[in-house]
């Protein structure tokens, strides 16, 4: 389908969404976020897409809700429940369960539910000028999308609880150092590293990535012996995939493995 | 000569509670703990009170139960302590009550946090330390375990290896560390240090307090929750604070970009 608030391309098994409204930072209209929860549905369901890259368009990855947008005040948008039922928790719930890696490729501020949407992925990398805002509690919200599971699993329970209290912006460097992404590169690497990064998924081991992304989804609320067994009926499955025999294989022919995603 | 344990003092919404047995470096007696839950359970009734402060006299924040007095309770009836019975009936439901205290808890730690000390200086929303302060989970080094949400708090603010190291080896970690561990918020010099988070903490007090109550408690029930249910928890919790008057200040403030006046509504 066609978007008109982002932008969705494909390439060899690597979907890009680009958030796309530069002029307001990319904050998530009503408009935007209904095309954003299409947009996963439909990655969700298509085969050939191995891998998700996220990123915005212009000086900044995504600047939270748009708290101008005239569709706010009617409707769904007036009661923040129902915004969050409807659109943004199916987004979020649609990152995390995707089989896929999602990678984000955060090019600016990543604020309020932005931020989430970086949180939410797999990979995040930012470009050393990003930043990150929990800016809910500016306007007298708590975080969501999500963010108050995130935080403290990423930062601990003492940072998470001042982030989402004192909203302070937090330098993408100090992300990093937290443990809040996983990498910052230059500016101007940004795009060619998460590129690289997004595609060498892409063309990895699918069934794999699908299967670790649910341990880790699983791993947080599970005790040890209980993880033990997940790991068991998933490498039980993995070990009869066709990607699993060619990777023993090139590793013992000691050549480059070509996974299928099968 | 009776002693007042814990000073309580409320100045323009924070109340600033004072651990006030420094030749004790602050060390908690039954005493004490009572009066500290008693401040705590004013705190919640209180509109009027909107941040709490928390620190201690002299050079010390809290050297953890006083072994020497109170602190470990009565014996049961085979002769030993009964510590069981003492965590049941006074730390636990203190420890309980600042978590679950609808406002934030600033922690200002001015000197050695130790054992339960130590414990208590983490059950704080934020924790500012002072660069000479220590944290120092002693328990070992007399037979016991993390207690007062220790063996909680640690794993969810430095991680399993982290904590498991200091529990059994019972480190004393200096505030420098405990900040790049992210086991507190913030170090800051010792002669700013009350500056400082008097500052935050009546900045806090003229937040958005529904705001604040909502993120505890949602980071209270974060630890447990799944992520499904904590989304549909910041549903539900964001959905009554859409419909609040810090809420209308807020977006009202953002968009003509002046700064937000929060009532606490």
């Amino acid at each position: 389908m066609a978007y008109e608030n982002i932008l969705l391309a494909r390439d060899n098994g690597l979907a890009t969404i680009t958030l796309n409204a530069p002029d307001r930072l990319n904050a998530v209209s009503r408009k935007m976020i209904a095309e954003i929860k299409q947009c996963w549905e439909e990655l969700a369901a298509d085969t050939s897409v191995r891998c998700v890259l996220l990123t915005g368009a212009g000086r900044g990855f995504c600047a939270g809700a748009d708290l101008a947008d005239p569709d706010r005040a009617a409707g769904a948008m007036a009661d923040s429940g129902a915004a969050l039922e409807q659109f943004f928790n199916p987004v979020i719930r649609a990152m995390r369960a995707i089989p896929k890696p999602v990678v984000s490729a955060v090019n600016g501020v990543a604020a309020g539910v932005g931020m989430s949407f970086a949180l939410a992925s797999d990979i995040a990398i930012a470009g050393k000028s990003a930043s990150f805002l929990q800016a809910f509690a500016r306007i007298g919200l708590l975080p969501d999308g999500g963010s108050t599971w995130f935080l403290p699993r990423l930062v601990g329970d003492q940072r998470a609880r001042a982030l989402a209290m004192l909203a302070p912006q937090v330098t993408a460097e100090q992300a990093r150092q937290w443990g809040l992404i996983w990498d910052v590169v230059d500016d101007a690497a940004l795009m060619p590293t998460a590129i690289e990064i997004a595609r060498k998924l892409a063309e990895g081991p699918t069934l794999a990535l699908a299967r670790i992304k649910d341990a880790l989804n699983r791993s947080t609320g599970n005790d040890l012996a209980q993880q033990l067994d997940v790991e068991r009926d998933a490498q039980r499955v993995l070990g009869k995939t066709d990607d699993f025999k060619e990777g023993v294989a090139a590793f013992l022919a000691k050549r480059k493995a070509q996974f299928k995603g099968k | 000569m009776e002693e007042t344990p814990v000073l309580a003092a409320l100045d323009g919404g924070v109340l600033t509670l004072t651990l006030n047995r420094p030749q004790r470096l602050n060390a908690m007696s039954q005493p004490l703990i009572a009066a500290l839950k008693e401040q705590i359970a004013r705190a919640a009734g209180d509109g009027a009170i909107r941040a709490v402060l928390l620190t201690g006299t002299g050079r010390g924040f809290c050297a953890g139960a006083d072994l020497a007095g109170t602190g470990t309770g009565a014996m049961g009836p085979d002769g030993k302590p009964d510590l069981g019975a003492v965590m049941e009936t006074h730390y636990n439901p203190l420890i309980r009550a600042i978590r679950e205290l609808p406002k934030p808890v600033i922690g200002a730690i001015n000197g050695v946090a130790a054992g339960g000390g130590a414990n208590l200086a983490l059950s704080c929303d934020i924790v500012l330390a002072a660069r000479s302060a220590r944290f120092d989970q002693a328990f070992v080094r007399i037979s016991l375990m993390p207690d007062l949400g220790g063996t909680w708090f640690l794993p969810h603010t430095v991680g399993d290896a982290r904590a498991r190291a200091l529990a059994m080896l019972g480190t004393s970690v200096p505030a420098e560390e405990a900040e790049r561990m992210g086991m507190v918020w913030q170090v800051i010099d010792d002669d700013r240090l009350m500056d400082e988070a008097k500052k935050l903490a009546t900045k806090m007090a003229a937040g958005p307090t529904l705001s604040y109550a909502a993120i505890k408690q949602a980071m209270n029930r974060a630890g447990t929750n799944t992520l499904d249910q904590q989304l549909d928890l910041e549903r539900d919790s964001q959905r009554a604070l859409g419909k609040s008057a810090d809420f209308k200040e807020g977006v009202g403030a953002f968009l003509a970009k002046r700064a937000a006046t929060f009532t606490g509504r």
